[in-house]
């Protein structure tokens, strides 16, 4: 079993690596969400540390990828295969494409967030050959389930705890709605403090973070999945553990409690706000009116 | 090679009528696979009845199939898809891998990829084009300089949204209405929760005011970006609103037909003059989303009001007495005797008249049309077709 973390520092890959961390994810400059963006020469030294350590490194480029980023970004896939980094983390499939063409495939895993939510998915992609995907956030513990029944060898890694992001847009909401109001003085950007409420649901409160790449909205609740965490071994090999806006000491203790070295009721004693994601939630696909085809 | 116009067409009325008023083709959603499913009224006779109406018309019928696929949707996937494939439709509009890599298989469907993958450049438009996708709807966050670019470059034909409602995030890439009201917005069930209002918070202390904070974009219209789009051979002018009305289809159809040929034919108007073609039955707030780049307040949508189509659709015709000189018509809303009248009809002819005689079904005379789907007769001097709409001119 393999907890995936988000490394801030590699001041900080010895206190993880302590706590039974697997894999080290990192940001590179085409990661969406970032909290620490690491530099090639950071990267290099993160390298031979998991190396060193018999652990993988994993970077993340989960960025919608526009006609511009692709000189850079096939720049940043060059240094990445001479780095030897053990995983690619993506959301848009341009960067699998760019990979293949420079014989990385077999380094790409699938993470859009939204779009691999049936067993076809892990299918299509073994064929492809690229090292893994990680399952949909919107879906249930039966459909995951399900998913799984089919071992293909490919890695199907899934998020299981923290704010996880359910909305990217291009649009600058955050700075444009400060310019529509006339509001100098605050910036808004890559500020990690921002919530949404909405007046119907006056308990809920949702992160908002706009940064470089866009908007992004996230769960009012954090996941917690260490009920199913049991079931879930079983079929599942890789797990995330998200850390957008949680303290350290708490993303620690998360960490600590899904490698069992820190109980379930004691972690609850000190941490709130949680919810079990869609694990035992069904959506209903009625009459919407979205502006697609 | 010409640009298609490609409208939308909720159910078959709007579809004929799309067709009729100009568009090259129409997608529509039929009862399984789509994220209109719900609210179609596509069966698989009626879809029969459009293809063949518009392959008679030398037009082309496209359906959505475009959910996220789960499992559980997998049930009657082939025989949707073989039924499609026997009737003739001209492509489906896919954003899973189940329904492509199925279709595939099973049919000889083209396959468009559908702006719910939001490909945003062109190497990702070839993989698809490689992997047999025909053409490629391109998210609609791209600017015009990044359209061009992945237009040069690309193998793939595009199709490129020109106007109606747009998704404030990248599509397929919002989970809010799942989130919030167990609505799943990538199988048919959006909440729109991106369009409430919502306070902002800085840690605890309050920016917004009462609830003013909102994400909804403006609806998209870029009749100014029409030439270069052309000029850039894009294959296909897209326009959103399958709930939209029949005047809303084809007034925004008969405008961009309008405008396409004008262009092609080097005798085009005045962009005002599409415009306020356009406005006849638009009633909400316009910009040109990405098209000139990053999007600013303009494209934000800051308040709930509401533009006021500048005309009013009162009737449909449905035959034409040419003795009489009247016209039947069915009533689509309230209207009097002595009202002002225009006639839209697929010929591009706009004709001014005022309603001197209205009769009821019985041809007993009457001041006032007030019941939705009557059928009444109106006194026009000139021969009108079925199909022609009548509006009235407001005051």
């Amino acid at each position: 079993m393999n907890l995936v973390a988000r490394l801030k520092t590699l001041e900080e890959f010895e206190k993880l690596n302590q706590l039974g961390v697997g894999v080290f994810c990192v940001d590179t400059v085409f990661a969406a969400k970032s909290l620490s963006i690491f530099s090639l020469a950071q990267l290099r030294e993160l390298k031979n540390l998991t190396k060193i350590n018999n652990k993988q490194m994993y970077v993340l480029i989960n960025c919608m990828i526009h006609q511009d980023d692709l000189p850079s970004l096939t720049e940043l896939l060059i240094n990445l295969k001479e780095i030897e980094v053990d995983g690619i983390v993506i959301s848009d499939l341009t960067v699998y494409v760019l990979a293949k063409d420079m014989g990385m495939d077999h380094l790409i895993i699938y993470q859009p967030g939204t779009m691999n939510t049936d067993s076809y998915s892990e299918e299509y992609f073994s064929k492809r050959k690229i090292k893994g995907l990680t399952i949909s956030r919107e879906i249930t513990l039966d459909e995951i389930k399900l998913i799984c029944r089919n071992k293909s060898g490919i890695e199907i890694s899934l998020v299981i705890h923290g704010y996880l992001d359910m909305f990217y847009s291009k649009r600058k909401l955050l700075t444009n709605y400060l310019i529509h109001k006339e509001i100098e003085g605050k910036n808004l950007i890559n500020n990690y403090n921002l919530r949404l409420n909405e007046e119907i649901r006056p308990n809920d409160f949702y992160p908002i973070l706009e940064d470089k790449f866009g908007t992004h909205i996230f769960r009012s609740h954090k996941l917690l999945s260490i009920d199913e965490f049991s079931e879930l071994k079983k079929i599942i090999n890789t797990f995330f553990i998200e850390r957008m806006f949680l303290p350290d000491k708490e993303y620690y203790d998360s960490i600590k409690l899904y490698s069992e070295k820190l109980a379930k009721e004691e972690f609850l004693n000190k941490y709130d706000s949680f919810d079990s994601g869609f694990y035992y939630k069904r959506t209903e696909k009625i009459k919407g009116e979205l502006n697609e085809s | 090679m010409r640009a298609e116009l490609l409208a939308p067409a909720g159910n078959l009325e709007k579809a004929k009528i799309a067709l009729l008023y100009g568009a090259d083709a129409v997608y529509v959603g039929g009862v399984s696979f789509s994220l209109r499913a719900r609210a179609s009224n596509f069966t698989i006779p009626i879809l029969q009845e459009l293809v063949l109406f518009a392959h008679k018309l030398n037009k082309k019928v496209y359906v959505t199939t475009n959910i996220v696929f789960h499992d559980e949707d997998l049930y009657g996937l082939d025989e949707y898809l073989l039924e499609l494939d026997k009737m003739g439709v001209d492509a489906i509009i896919c954003s899973s891998f189940s329904i492509i890599e199925r279709a595939k298989a099973i049919t000889n469907l083209e396959i468009h990829l559908s702006t719910q993958f939001s490909v945003t450049n062109h190497v990702l438009a070839d993989y698809f084009y490689d992997e047999g996708i025909k053409r490629v709807v391109l998210a609609r966050e791209l600017s015009l300089e990044e359209i061009s670019s992945v237009s040069k470059k690309t193998k793939s034909d595009l199709e490129v949204f020109i106007h109606g409602g747009m998704c404030v995030s990248y599509s397929g890439r919002c989970t809010l209405s799942n989130y919030m009201v167990t609505r799943d917005a990538n199988r048919g069930g959006c909440a729109h929760s991106c369009r409430w209002l919502y306070n902002l918070y800085e840690n605890n202390d309050l920016i917004s005011v009462d609830y003013d904070f909102q994400m909804s974009s403006k609806d998209l219209e870029i009749t100014e970006y029409i030439p270069d789009l052309l000029d850039l051979g894009v294959t296909s002018l897209k326009i959103e609103g399958r709930m939209k009305s029949i005047h809303y289809v084809a007034t925004v159809v008969l405008a961009y037909r309008m405008l396409i040929d004008d262009y092609y034919n080097n005798t085009l108007k005045e962009l005002s003059f599409y415009k306020a073609e356009i406005k006849k039955a638009e009633n909400r707030l316009t910009s040109i989303g990405f098209l000139a780049g990053e999007t600013t307040v303009n494209e934000q949508l800051y308040n709930t009001r509401s533009e006021t189509p500048t005309k009013e659709f009162i009737g449909i015709v449905i035959d034409y007495l040419p003795e009489q000189k009247l016209a039947l018509i069915e009533q689509r809303n309230y209207f009097v005797l002595s009202d002002e009248i225009e006639i839209v009809s697929p010929k591009k002819v706009f004709n001014y008249s005022k309603i001197n005689t209205l009769l009821d079904e019985d041809m007993n005379p009457i001041d006032v049309a007030r019941h939705p789907l009557q059928k009444l007769y109106i006194n026009i001097d000139f021969e009108v077709k079925p199909y022609d709409l009548i509006r009235r001119v407001k005051q």
